[in-house]
């Protein structure tokens, strides 16, 4: 380990279990762990020429890199999410050397202990839920058969066109509606076996599947581990009650949503975790 | 470990095995989700103008704050207890 | 993300963003014909006139569409917190 630089997954709180010998992370290269006074970083050397300031902004704007370096970071903070739980850092978080890690861990440790004290014992669980896309002629969701029988044959005149525009939209309108209320409930059922949640914003994008319909609910949660399996079996038991909608779970996953300083106080510049709300009771 | 409708399957993943995460929820965790820390060479993300705006089309996730559609907490969705967090909207970026 | 240069991925683009404006021009022409029907006040042959006007025009749209191999979910803008031009649905 000469010249390489530091790239830094997770901080975790020792003694945290040897990883698996094959664990290759980023870079190809195994994944160690740096220990200072009570805290852990996880750590993997990199090369300078594809992780110095200029090489990374350039490569972080290739998506092939990028998709590839994700996983590997995700990789590594899943195999320590079986062991521990980990406070995953964001991607590409890079130190000179041992000594720049240390140093950070020395700096940062009340506010790593604050997160790491939050989110132990627990996982993060992601809720999507998808109203799925619309039939051809816009007859909504799909889930109005006679709509969408009377519609398969080609309008018969300009007034029967219009006619079915309003059937239409009246339909995606009703659809939109309790697609909403079904969320809604959907969050507030799964908040109450979760220590936190947050409502990220809705998923598009050209990485989203074009055939997925429309993004109604997009959460995390933030869940005991040993309240995992209730958790799902609540989201399983919704199976039947939606119509035309679609629920998307992933998981389990580090707290990567829940890594704000529960302490935090209003900063005028945006810095993490300034201006959201405390989270009130927290385990 | 990716599931649908709520089915998990028994137990936690097997982190070694090769899960299909599909790759924007990959994305949007760890370049809007995980802790922020300044290093020496760290380069946060939001920092790069040109990385940023490529991200927003990514992911559509790199946004000020996006008022939620719903009632906070305590109008809706019931919380005995105290338990469950008051949902909020939008994970602060550091877009800004 | 580095746009692919090629000359008929600009046309195609190009195409693609002309289109779009197009398409949220139609659907919004839509929707007026469509309240004014629903509010009663077109006469019967106005409304057999609007309606298959409209009616031509989305069939016309989905053929320049298809022409350049473009699905309607190809023509959209995302305006970052505004959230896309067209309706995603």
């Amino acid at each position: 380990m000469n010249d390489d630089l530091r790239y830094v997954y997770a901080v975790c709180r020792p003694p945290a279990a040897p990883l698996h010998a094959d664990l290759t992370g980023v870079g190809g290269a195994p994944p160690r762990q740096l220990t200072h006074e009570g805290l852990v970083a996880v750590v993997s050397p990199v090369p300078e020429r594809d992780f110095g300031r200029e090489p990374l902004r350039a490569h972080l704007e290739d998506l092939r890199w990028l998709a590839e370096t994700a996983r590997a970071h995700q990789n590594v903070v899943a195999a320590l999410a079986t062991v521990t739980c980990p406070l995953p850092l964001r991607l590409a978080t890079v130190f000179h050397d041992d000594s720049g890690v240390r140093a950070m861990l020395e700096d940062e440790s009340e506010r790593l202990h604050r997160i790491l004290d939050r989110i132990d014992g627990h996982v993060e669980w992601g809720v999507k839920v998808w109203l799925g896309a619309a039939s051809a002629d816009g007859d909504g969701s799909g889930d109005s058969g006679s709509a969408a029988a009377a519609s398969s044959r080609a309008p018969r005149s300009g007034r029967d066109y219009l006619r079915r525009r309003r059937a239409g939209n009246a339909a995606r309108e009703e659809a939109l509606a309790r697609a909403d209320v079904f969320a809604r409930r959907l969050h507030g059922d799964l908040s109450r076996y979760a220590a936190d949640a947050r409502l990220h914003p809705v998923q598009s994008g050209p990485l989203t599947d074009a055939g997925s319909g429309r993004n109604i609910l997009n959460s995390a949660y933030l869940v005991p581990r040993t309240w995992s399996e209730e958790f799902l079996e609540l989201i399983g038991r919704t199976e039947g009650t939606r119509p035309g909608l679609r629920v998307e779970v992933t998981g389990p996953w580090a707290a990567y949503s829940f890594t704000d300083d529960p302490d935090a106080r209003e900063e005028p510049h945006g810095g993490e975790g300034a201006a959201r709300q405390d989270a009130g009771g927290t385990p | 470990m990716s599931a649908s409708d709520g089915h998990a399957g028994p137990g936690f993943a097997e982190p070694f095995a090769r899960r299909e995460i599909a790759l924007v929820d990959v994305l949007d965790r760890l370049l809007a989700g995980g802790v922020v820390i300044t290093g020496d060479i760290t380069l946060r993300i939001a920092d790069v103008d040109l990385v940023r705006i490529d991200l927003k089309a990514l992911i559509s996730a790199v946004n000020a704050q996006v008022p939620s559609p719903w009632p906070t907490a305590g109008e809706g969705g019931g919380d005995p207890g105290g338990r469950g967090a008051e949902p909020e909207r939008a994970i602060e970026r550091e877009a800004s | 993300m580095k746009m692919d240069l090629e000359p008929d991925t600009v046309e195609r683009d190009l195409v693609a963003l002309v289109l779009t404006v197009v398409e949220l021009l139609r659907e919004l022409m839509e929707r007026q014909a469509v309240r004014r029907f629903e509010s009663g006040e077109l006469t019967e042959d106005q409304e057999e006139r609007v309606g298959m006007t409209l009616m031509l025009l989305e069939d016309r749209m989905t053929r320049l569409r298809e022409r350049y191999g473009l699905r309607p979910e190809d023509l959209n803008l995302d305006l970052g917190p505004l959230g896309p031009l067209l309706p995603r649905d």
